[in-house]
């Protein structure tokens, strides 16, 4: 359900966004950090309805509260001549793989789960080894 | 429920999210073909990218102001004859200069090199320079259209003004410093029989045509002119005391 929801908007905003015009480069820096920050957040919004915790307004403002304050950080960078952003974007992709890695253990183990229980012992070595 | 509400959720913000990132993607294309692909110092394109896009709101900008100016200049003159006969020479004074986009009778002549010409069908004993335009017959040209009385001429959209040269460069031609090749359009406003005439017999035009150059001559009621977009400077000219 929510895999193909994601799949349909991916669609969709692919088909609009390439016919809709280009913005001016001196803000497409800014518009990068905002990119990454909302992929953080849509990797946390997937990670939290796995584990049903799922809490709209948290996602929300989660959503824009982090693209808005790695753009504020861009900007102060830019304006210190220091490169703040990076330091955005090691947090968003680090916190990005995070959540990669329980989404992944979550249909691992469901995976082996439904094979039996022969192949679920292996898995759980394997879980516990990493 | 619930569910279907963060499916719906998700699927909006993976909307935006692929607007941007397709935004973005065309974006830094275009930003990487409007300087050249070689040009890999990052931070320099980067500012040369900025300065372009400046240059051209700017540029925006004055077109705009300008228009206001004639704008204003139209109120402020409206019931004022004085006024209004100041307000008409300064419309001639800058249509002589170059500055706005004209109209008016006049004709359009295509001149196209000699599409024929090559080592075989010309022969050893002709030059193929006969064959191809060259910077002296669109001086030739522009100076007969001016006598024939013509008031404004362009070369391929290029306004011929008061500091305007015509020079050969290599392979192709330089008119108001920019580069143009053939075809040549060259616009001229002015009686358009009188203009005509340069297609005359024995005259310069037959002489192109004798040598295989395409020249085709189109008489209109209606013809365009644009306008000089370079800066004309006065440094060294002050009037008489």
């Amino acid at each position: 359900m929510i895999l193909i929801a994601i799949i349909i908007g991916c669609i969709i905003g692919a088909l609009i966004g390439i016919n809709i015009p280009t913005i001016p480069y001196t803000y497409s820096g800014y518009l990068a950090i905002a990119i990454i920050a909302a992929l953080d957040s849509v990797f946390g919004a997937i990670t939290s309805s796995l584990k049903k915790n799922f809490d709209m307004k948290i996602f929300i403002s989660g959503f824009f509260v982090n693209a808005i304050l790695a753009i504020l950080l861009t900007y102060l960078g830019k304006k210190l001549n220091i490169d703040i952003y990076l330091a955005a974007v090691v947090v968003f992709v680090g916190r990005m793989f995070n959540n990669l890695g329980t989404i992944r253990r979550y249909y691992v183990e469901k995976i082996t789960e439904k094979k039996g229980k022969k192949p679920e012992e292996k898995s759980q070595e394997k879980v516990n080894n990493n | 429920m619930d569910k279907k509400k963060i499916a719906i959720t998700l699927g909006i913000v993976c909307l935006v999210l692929t607007i941007s990132i397709c935004v973005q993607i065309n974006t830094v294309k275009n930003a990487n073909s409007t300087v050249a692909q070689s040009f890999t110092e990052n931070s320099l394109r980067d500012e040369v990218l900025k300065w372009k896009e400046k240059y051209d709101n700017i540029l925006n900008q004055l077109d705009n102001s300008e228009k206001q100016l004639s704008k204003i200049r139209e109120e402020a003159t409206k019931n004022d004859t004085t006024a209004s006969n100041k307000e008409e020479q300064i419309t001639l004074n800058s249509n002589l200069l170059g500055i706005t986009d004209l109209e008016g009778q006049g004709v359009e002549i295509i001149l196209r090199d000699d599409p024929n010409a090559t080592r075989e069908t010309i022969g050893v004993l002709d030059d193929i320079s006969y064959h191809i335009i060259h910077d002296a017959d669109l001086r030739y040209i522009v100076n007969e259209l001016k006598n024939a009385g013509a008031e404004a001429i362009s070369i391929n959209g290029q306004r011929i003004v008061n500091p305007t040269a015509i020079t050969c460069i290599g392979n192709v031609i330089k008119v108001n410093d920019e580069k143009i090749t053939s075809a040549f359009t060259i616009k001229a406003i002015g009686l358009s029989e009188s203009l005509a005439g340069i297609d005359r017999p024995g005259s310069y035009v037959e002489l192109l045509r004798e040598n295989g150059i395409e020249v085709t001559i189109k008489k209109s009621s209606k013809v365009k002119i644009s306008k000089y977009t370079g800066a004309i400077s006065a440094k060294y000219m002050n009037l008489q005391k």
